[in-house]
């Protein structure tokens, strides 16, 4: 996790372009949709509803199975990808449940945590 | 595009499970088939240049780096080699550029190559490793390490599917069913087995809402194709096939950044520009080959390449539109699900069905043409944002 | 006078019934305890405690001027923590950044650190938040009673909902609970009984006297008096040697959180802000490796006002899913696949 990330990775900092109103993540120079330098720093809101998502029972050899990424529309605008966390069963979740980013330990590098958002469902639904 | 290029030979060998065969063994068995295809013979130093798609490049077991690597192999070293590399994208991308070599005037013959070693890893590795890019490392930052590979991402889209246009797993399921049957006639593909619906639904699964029979294997193939000249075709083969439109269309490769989960926008900008190079509309095709890596994505295909408006081809499906002998046969080689997905290599051999079917040489699952045009497609790479459409036709 | 402006604790949804980690070991522990989940940790525990302390306390994290973690239980021998938590607030880097660890007197000394800098006039608020994941091992008597959890308080000059009087610590040699670089479990030196008398007691009752004395005070005037719960009776040993009637101490957590070393008093003192008056008195001791901090608060009005912003510790205790010792151990990663 370099440390040139530090604000993308710790408070979600991205861009929004101030002609097509598309926000980007991570923080650039030039908006991802339309190519417009006219950007301003913005930073990513911590809920939203779920827009999409899958349970995958053949994740990658760090995690333990089953791991259900979801993609969440964020309050405001802006969307972001990220796994669920605290989930009992894959089935506690719908398109449109509500969620928020939580701090978790996503995995280790040679003994150093690297850290980042999860997702976990809100208690009011 | 339209009326410079034609294609006088194409080769390729039996998808599969092929432990026994090398990448290089690969590479050259395709090569070989590919210039006795060329009917009334070519010397290989007539090809001029070459392009070599490659996808793993070795990350997921054996691979190969650069044009030269094409070259040795196939004992030309007198031309220039390229090789590249856009995801699954990567065959049917291959061919472009060999086409954009000829059409350009540059070249008069140039050879088009893909090949893929999926299997020197056990499955479950090169699952992942054909996942987000190498998705086991941890990247740059957070987003990209949770593996959201292939199987995730369509995931992602066939659960919006049945959110939006109330399809269900079992409309997934007939596309196996649907692809299986063709692959059974067609003795290069990787399967050659019926399946149902239930024997699909009971399946393990992979990545819910997805299958294990949902997806297609990880197979390792190999396929060619040699264009050359539209005016100097007949001089090689009297059944010519003519290129009318060739494009890449490009997305997002942020999943975030995408706008919609029941269209892929780079297929969508691939056909769009590609009839529009080849001057046809969809309605004139009469049948095509897409990219059904997962049996939810060939739904996608079908509506963003604009067979059908969106939501309707689950239906259409159910009606036997798609099969065989239909008014638009879709994937009459059993796709990437039945004839298999050797990454690279894939579209050149969705090529060598469009070659073999216009040339009425495709046998048992030969289908019916009309105006004699068929269509390739291939989509993929991070966030699905790579595609690449090529446009057949038997005549000029 | 410093006081706290506000506070957010955080424990964790999983559970473990302690008997599941004491029979398999031909022992018994009632109760349960609460359990990281297995991407949670120290850092994790302390971020959402301290969102939920600024959140409660109004304050804007630019007025920060220092935020000091306390735990026994950090990931790290070398490496602070406290500047991970300070980079999702986005503070400056002016600001003053540090662990406070090793013993479970941390969060108490990372307070009187805080307290000390306001004193001086080098900060006018600061930020201590306190988490403990503490290690455990299979067999052990730690395996079934040690818990998880985070605290974190906002401590100012203004808007304080309670005020810190005054703080005496009191500090000898005592070797009772220690956990050594090379082992990867805490360990009990001697037994319960010594422990509790020579240890927990005596400093407890010793830096409560210095406190009493020096603001010239009877421990009747309490209403409440909170010392850790390495379970749940303990506490009534200081109580009744200080005079204090049992029913004035904090409720019971360490059967249903279990033993939450470093911020187990201060996760009880936020149980008791959570529904005390304006003008309470509050008598708080920390103990651990042989120390103890006494502080005397007292509530103020804005703790009524305030409430609307708090996620009260009942919440999290009411929140909860239970695993299976497997499960746990799992998760602690002492029970692992073969790796080929």
């Amino acid at each position: 996790m370099f440390w040139r990330f530090n604000p993308e990775v710790y408070r979600l900092v991205g861009i929004k372009c101030k002609d097509c109103g598309h926000i980007s993540y991570p923080r650039g120079m030039i908006c991802h949709e339309c190519g417009s330098q006219n950007i301003e720093e913005y930073t990513l809101p911590k809920r939203g509803t779920i827009h999409t998502f899958c349970v995958n029972w053949a994740p990658p050899p760090q995690f333990e199975p089953p791991i259900t990424p979801v993609i969440v529309d964020l309050e405001g605008g802006g969307r972001y990808l990220g796994l669920m966390t605290e989930t009992a069963t894959p089935e506690d979740v719908k398109v449109g449940s509500k969620v928020e980013m939580v701090l978790r330990r996503l995995t280790r590098d040679r003994g150093l945590n690297i850290y980042g958002y999860k997702f976990r469902l809100t208690e009011e639904q | 595009m339209r009326g410079k290029v034609a294609v006088i030979g194409v080769g390729m060998i039996k998808y599969g499970e092929l432990f026994d065969k090398s990448l290089e063994d690969m590479v050259q068995e395709a090569y070989s088939n590919c210039l006795k295809d060329v009917r009334k013979g070519i010397d290989p130093k007539e090809i001029k240049a070459a392009w070599f798609g490659q996808w793993s490049g070795g990350f997921i077991g054996q691979g190969l780096q650069s044009g030269n690597s094409l070259a040795s192999l196939i004992g030309n070293l007198d031309i220039p080699v390229t090789r590249l590399e856009n995801a699954c994208a990567t065959g049917g991308d291959t061919f472009r550029h060999a086409c954009l070599g000829v059409a350009s005037g540059a070249y008069d013959v140039a050879l088009a190559l893909g090949a893929e070693k999926m299997r020197d890893k056990p499955s479950a590795e090169s699952l992942g490793g054909a996942g987000g890019g190498g998705g086991a490392e941890v990247g740059i930052h957070p987003a990209w390490a949770i593996g959201q590979g292939g199987p995730a991402i369509q995931a992602f889209h066939a659960t919006r599917q049945m959110y939006e246009l109330g399809y269900t797993m079992e409309d997934y399921a007939r596309v196996a069913v649907k692809n299986h049957h063709n692959g059974t006639l067609c003795p290069y593909a990787h399967y050659q087995f019926e399946v149902t619906v239930e024997r699909v639904l009971g399946s393990y699964i992979v990545c819910w809402p997805l299958h294990l029979l949902d997806c297609c294997p990880q197979t390792d193939g190999a396929a060619a194709a040699i264009v050359c000249r539209a005016d100097l075709a007949k001089r090689y083969t009297d059944k010519p096939v003519y290129v009318l439109g060739s494009n890449t269309g490009i997305d997002h490769c942020q999943l975030w950044d995408r706008k919609s989960f029941v269209e892929q926008q780079s297929t969508i900008r691939a056909a769009r520009g590609a009839f529009e190079m080849a001057g046809i509309k969809p309605a004139d095709v009469d049948f095509a080959e897409l990219h059904d890596c997962f049996t939810n994505t060939e739904l996608l295909n079908i509506e963003d390449v604009g067979f059908c408006g969106k939501g309707k081809a689950a239906k259409m499906l159910q009606d036997g539109e798609f099969d065989m002998h239909s008014r638009l046969p879709i994937n009459p080689s059993g796709g990437l699900k039945a004839h298999g997905h050797p990454i690279a290599a894939t579209g050149l051999g969705q090529i060598f069905e469009l070659v073999m079917q216009l040339r009425e040489e495709a046998e048992k699952r030969q289908v019916k043409l009309k105006n004699g045009i068929g269509l390739q497609h291939n989509v993929g790479g991070p966030a699905f944002g790579v595609s690449a459409v090529n446009i057949l036709s038997r005549s000029m | 006078m410093s006081g706290i402006i506000g506070y957010g604790v955080y424990i964790p949804r999983y559970r473990l019934e302690q008997q599941e980690a004491a029979i398999p070991w031909g022992s018994w522990s009632p109760g349960e305890k609460s359990v990281c989940g297995a991407d949670e940790d120290v850092v994790t525990m302390a971020a959402e405690a301290m969102d939920n302390a600024i959140r409660h306390s109004g304050v804007n994290p630019e007025e920060i001027g220092a935020i000091y973690i306390g735990t026994a239980s950090s990931p790290y021998i070398e490496q602070y923590v406290a500047p991970i938590l300070a980079e999702t607030l986005g503070l400056h880097p002016g600001t003053t950044m540090m662990d406070y660890s090793g013993s479970l007197n941390s969060m108490a000394n990372a307070i009187l650190g805080c307290l000390d800098a306001i004193a001086a006039k080098r900060i006018r608020c600061g930020i201590v938040i306190g988490a403990e994941n503490r290690p455990t091992a299979p067999g052990t008597e730690g395996d079934a009673s040690l818990g998880a959890g985070a605290v974190a308080m906002v401590i100012g000059k203004e808007g304080a909902i309670a005020e810190i009087e005054a703080v005496h610590t009191y500090s000898t040699l005592f070797l009772d609970r220690w956990h050594s670089a090379k082992d990867a479990w805490v360990s009990n030196f001697f037994d319960y009984r010594f422990d509790r008398e020579y240890g927990y007691q005596s400093h407890i009752v010793e830096a409560c006297k210095g406190l009493l004395d020096e603001l010239g005070r009877a421990a009747g005037e309490y209403d409440y008096a909170v010392f850790p719960q390495l379970d749940d009776r303990i506490p009534g040993l200081p109580a009744k040697a200080l005079g204090i009637h049992s029913e004035r101490l904090a409720p019971a957590i360490s059967s249903i959180l279990g033993d939450l070393g470093s911020c187990s008093a201060f996760i009880s003192l936020a149980g008791i802000l959570d529904r005390a008056k304006p003008g309470q008195r509050i008598l708080l001791a920390s103990y651990g490796s042989g120390a103890s901090n006494a502080m005397s608060l007292i509530t103020r009005g804005q703790i009524s006002k305030k409430r609307r912003n708090l996620t009260p510790l009942k919440r999290y205790i009411d929140r909860k899913q239970y695993l299976t010792y497997t499960s746990y151990l799992r998760i602690r990663e002492q029970l692992a696949r073969a790796p080929y």
